[in-house]
């Protein structure tokens, strides 16, 4: 019994790590229907930023959000700005292809900017043990990180002026443009936002495994399960998403082995989409 | 598509690569007397070399997944060449190193070595990096008659196939952790659990791993793969936890050897042993892990600390050259070399048939402790591994005793015992 | 896109005599290179034909359809390992290996298809991701039979020139069907399903049978490329031939010819198998990152392709049988 509970929260708290990138992606393709597979490679540039910060300036990664998120703001205002911005109304193939490009281009550069070198900031570590349950130090604080951000995203997003632009155009673009709302830079502000989250998530992921320029692909697949579970559009589908899967994937890994785990989540993800395409909250319109 | 236009990541280098020999000088003093093999038909060291050059092709993966070791091993292999240079070339004649980079990718490594043989007319290759690539070049070499040192691999598959001109630089993948049982087995730990990444290199330390444990008389209390890019193993650890091993070793490479003794800390998995097979000898494993690196163990087909043959001078001019230290896939790279050059003083030419017989029955020593020699099926026999383990800042070599200069420390205490 | 569906019938016969001419020129030069290059030329060569199959057929069911088929490396994987499974364990010659590899393939296509189809744009686009992902996974936990992710080695023989006259043969036969589908009102639609698949219903096309039917068909051929494939080079692992790089390049090449024509993909392979190997070529270590700028590039200024680029400038007349 014991067991089992540990290997629940181990998922839980695997489904934090992967609950900001997924969120980023989700948003992205609900305010502009554009699937960002160059997602996962600002989650590797966040974490070379964290990185770099705590080597070179001994910043630990959580005060080095102070700095990263900002920065990851900027780097995903200026990408919508020259290059996903003309693509949304492209056909979906259009955008994909964009953004793998750009995804190659990121990859390739860290190459030949960070080198292929395996990196890891050696940062927290250890257990609290309750009872028989060890907890993972690094990846409570990840998860309450994770928590923190896309509770303050989704605050943004439900209370403010910007927010509701935001999600008038997630639900209808041209009915949003009608209402006068600026829907380019509703648009570019989500873009943004989704990058920050991505580069924050990095952030985590620099001190949880190991920082290289193809990381960002590692995790990928597993957003993309998760927006399918939360439904495609959702933010706090995402999360939710995200601890489903971590869940999912932990007793999977638990009861047959870890590889089957992997069979298991894209099993998951096809029954969904055929099932309940929309996921749990998402977008009806599959 | 000709050799006009010959694409060598050297072409930042003086064409005539024979003057390289003025602009290092520096250090060629040191050169003279170091590993090279005093090989009949090479002129007296120091003679710069004359002549047209030996072509000497390599397809490298210094891009996709296995970039980063890759690195080390064409850096090694430039290093061998510009040491060669310095010290009268290749049977008189300057050594040009053709160098690509197959992407990590088996495809784009036949092609390129179907392109240093065929349109780059190369006279001689070394081997590319990653069992995988290899399984699939040696193919090619094959067909061309080309020996192959394979420096970058060594999954005993590659010797299953019968192939008459693939030679292995060092030991097998499945006796990587040999020395590991030997000391587990020397402590007295009875158990053993062993993971590992589902791709062929960790599979063959794996499943050599599981044979040589229990013709040890280790019993086997868990064995499990997990798939590349796994993004978590907690829930492996937890059953690792409840099989209680004495020792637990990972098939692994670093990204997933960093996770598992992450993860070990945080699921409070205590084991007496530690170990893991590629992650844990690079440097990068004690930066990124700081103090929960102590105590783990790792096969190391090379250590900076060996006394072996010409091993300080190509640390110093390694580290000279490219500014870090190299790693053993530097040091097999360059054993490639030093075993290539041997042959072909042996043979005393280029002939392709008598540099093959000359690896065949070669018999010499590198920089890697042991010795290069093969068996009939090209199988390396005579190298040794070493083992390391993390002490602090170091990873002394602690066995096998002929080469230890560090003490084992055992068990490996409990996480909650540490700082 | 793909220009006025109807075009002026003159135009479109002295387009179709331009392409015509150009196609056996390439064809020609391709058929006599084994004879005059040397065997890396011929790899080159047989790799870009691997491409070009895959591109063609990835354009027959996405490029027609508008299904973005974002696991299109799963029947490539499928043939390669169908074939190698039936040469390495069931000692059957290659020749037949391959065509099980076709037809392996083509079942699978059909089986994941069917469910699959129902879904639309990004949401299938994703699935298929998962379709490829999960037969991934399910081969490499198939270790007694794939030998897992250790790999399969296969007989090493040298057959070269065999399989690249092999590949030619599944292009051109790719780029055949694909100019009956075309020219056949079977062509017109399957692209009324991509402009409305709604509409084309209710005009009493089969919407479902003709997506299933076209599906089946572009993983026929990338399982018969996949099996050629694994013939050749002796040895495939599931990290190589399942490889979501395969699916994208196809793509990528598709959309540089022109998604949805008979010449797109053929003109789009030949461009970007000679740019990427001019790129890695020139700037080894950099050539990833290149070749992602020129992805974007192509994007944001030909989004149509080169033969919407042409058409568009008048160069070449419109004709949706090019």
């Amino acid at each position: 019994m014991v067991t089992y509970l540990q290997v629940i929260i181990s998922g839980l708290l695997l489904g934090g790590v992967y609950a900001l990138l997924a969120g980023g992606l989700t948003l992205i393709f609900g305010v502009m229907r554009v699937i960002n597979l160059a997602h996962g490679e600002f989650l590797m540039l966040g974490a070379y930023a964290s990185y770099y910060l705590f080597m070179r300036l001994g910043l630990n990664p959580i005060v080095s959000l102070l700095l990263t998120l900002p920065l990851m703001f900027l780097i995903g205002w200026v990408a919508q700005r020259f290059l996903v911005t003309r693509v949304v109304r492209a056909p979906l193939l259009t955008s994909l292809l964009l953004t793998y490009g750009v995804s190659l281009a990121l990859t390739g550069g860290a190459q030949a900017l960070f080198t292929n070198d395996f990196r890891s900031v050696p940062f927290m570590s250890g257990a609290v043990n309750v009872g028989e349950l060890a907890l993972s130090i690094p990846r409570l604080v990840a998860c309450g990180i994770a928590l923190v951000l896309t509770a303050a995203a989704q605050y943004f997003l439900v209370r403010t002026r910007w927010g509701k632009a935001l999600r008038a155009t997630s639900q209808s673009a041209d009915v949003a443009l009608a209402c006068g709302i600026d829907i380019d830079r509703a648009r570019t502000l989500a873009f943004a936002i989704a990058v920050a989250l991505a580069g924050a998530a990095g952030t985590l992921t620099s001190f949880l495994y190991t920082v290289y320029p193809e990381m960002g692909r590692t995790f990928m697949l597993k957003a993309f399960a998760v927006i399918v579970l939360g439904g495609m559009g959702s933010f706090p589908g995402a999360f939710l998403g995200a601890l489903a899967l971590g869940v999912i994937e932990s007793t999977a890994g638990y009861l047959t082995t870890t590889q089957v785990a992997e069979a298991v989540i894209y099993v998951t993800l096809l029954g969904m989409l055929l099932l309940r395409p929309q996921g749990f909250f998402g977008l009806k319109e599959a | 598509m000709n050799t006009r236009s010959r694409r060598s990541i050297l072409a930042g280098l003086p064409a005539s690569i024979g003057l390289a020999g003025l602009a290092l000088s520096a250090c060629g003093g040191s050169e003279g007397s170091s590993a090279a093999p005093a090989a009949g038909g090479a002129p007296a060291a120091g003679a710069a070399p004359k002549g047209a050059p030996v072509k000497i092709g390599a397809s490298v993966s210094t891009t996709g997944s296995n970039g980063k070791t890759g690195q080390y091993q064409v850096e090694a292999y430039q290093l061998w060449a510009e040491q060669i240079n310095t010290r009268g070339g290749l049977l008189g004649r300057p050594v040009e190193m053709v160098i690509l980079d197959d992407q990590s990718d088996p495809t784009v490594g036949t092609k390129l070595y179907e392109k240093l043989i065929n349109e780059d007319k190369v006279d001689l290759v070394l081997g590319p990096y990653s069992s995988g690539v290899t399984q699939a070049v040696s193919t090619v070499t094959e067909k061309y008659k080309y020996p192959l040192l394979s420096a970058g691999a060594s999954a005993s598959d590659i010797w299953k196939r019968n192939y008459k001109y693939v030679f292995g630089v060092y030991s097998v993948a499945e006796s990587y952790f040999y020395g590991v049982i030997d000391l587990a087995k020397k402590s007295g730990y009875q158990t053993i659990a062993i993971v590992n990444e589902d791709t062929v290199f960790p599979k063959a330390t794996a499943a050599g791993t599981a044979e040589y444990a229990r013709k040890q008389g280790m019993r086997i209390v868990f064995q499990e793969q997990y798939p590349t890019k796994v993004t978590d193993l907690s829930s492996l650890i937890t059953k690792v936890k409840a099989a209680k091993p004495e020792v637990l070793v990972g098939g692994s490479y670093q990204p997933d050897s960093v996770l598992l003794t992450r993860q070990a800390k945080e699921l409070d998995l205590n084991v007496k042993m530690l170990g893991f097979s590629v992650g844990a000898a690079m440097p990068e494993f004690g930066e990124g892990l700081g103090k929960d690196a102590d105590f783990v163990f790792g096969p190391s087909m090379w250590e900076p600390s060996l006394k072996t043959k010409g091993n300080t001078e190509f640390f110093d001019t390694y580290k000279k050259k490219w500014n870090r230290e190299p790693d053993y896939h530097s040091a097999t790279g360059f054993a490639g070399g030093q075993i290539l050059e041997a042959a072909v003083g042996k043979a005393k030419s280029l002939d392709r048939e008598k540099i093959r017989e000359a690896l065949a029955t070669l018999e010499i020593e590198t920089v890697l402790p042991g010795k290069y020699k093969v068996d009939d099926t090209g199988t390396q026999t005579a190298h040794i591994p070493v083992v390391i383990q993390w002490q602090g800042k170091d990873k002394p070599v602690i066995g096998p005793d002929s080469m230890a200069n560090g003490k084992p420390k055992l068990p490996m205490p409990e996480w909650k015992a540490r700082a | 896109m793909a220009g006025p569906l109807i075009a002026d019938q003159r135009a479109a016969a002295r387009g179709q005599r331009i392409y015509a001419m150009l196609l056996a020129v390439t064809a020609g030069v391709i058929m006599v290179i084994p004879a005059f290059g040397s065997n890396y030329t011929k790899t080159f060569v047989m790799q870009g034909l691997m491409s070009c199959a895959l591109a063609g057929s990835w354009n027959l069911i996405s490029g027609f359809t508008g299904y973005v088929s974002f696991g299109h490396a799963a029947f490539f994987g499928i043939g390669s390992y169908a074939a190698g499974i039936a040469i390495v364990h069931g000692g059957i010659p290659a020749p037949l290996a391959i065509a099980i590899a076709g037809a392996a393939a083509a079942a699978v296509g059909l089986t994941f298809g069917y469910p699959a189809l129902r879904l639309r744009g990004p949401y299938f686009a994703v699935g298929m991701l998962g379709v490829a992902e999960a037969i991934r996974v399910a081969v490499t936990v198939a270790e007694p039979v794939t030998g897992g992710g250790k790999g399969l080695v296969l007989p090493p023989e040298d057959v070269l020139d065999a399989a690249y006259y092999a590949m030619l043969a599944v292009v051109t036969t790719t780029v055949l069907v694909t100019y009956r589908v075309a020219t056949l009102p079977v062509g017109l639609r399957l692209l009324a399903i991509r402009e409305d698949e709604v509409a084309a219903e209710m005009n009493g096309i089969q919407v479902t049978r003709l997506k299933l039917g076209a599906f089946a068909v572009s993983a026929l051929f990338a399982g018969l490329a996949g099996g050629i494939y694994a013939w050749q080079i002796s040895y495939i692992d599931p990290g190589t031939v399942f490889a979501g790089s395969l699916t994208v390049r196809a793509i990528a090449m598709t959309m540089l010819g022109g998604q949805g024509t008979v010449f797109g993909p053929v003109v789009g392979s030949i461009l970007l198998s000679g740019i990427s190997e001019a790129l890695w070529t020139r700037f080894p270590f950099i050539h990833t990152a290149l070749s992602g700028v020129l992805i974007v590039a192509i994007v944001l200024f030909l989004p149509g392709g080169i033969t919407q680029f042409l058409q568009n400038r008048g160069w070449i007349p419109r004709s949706r049988r090019l």
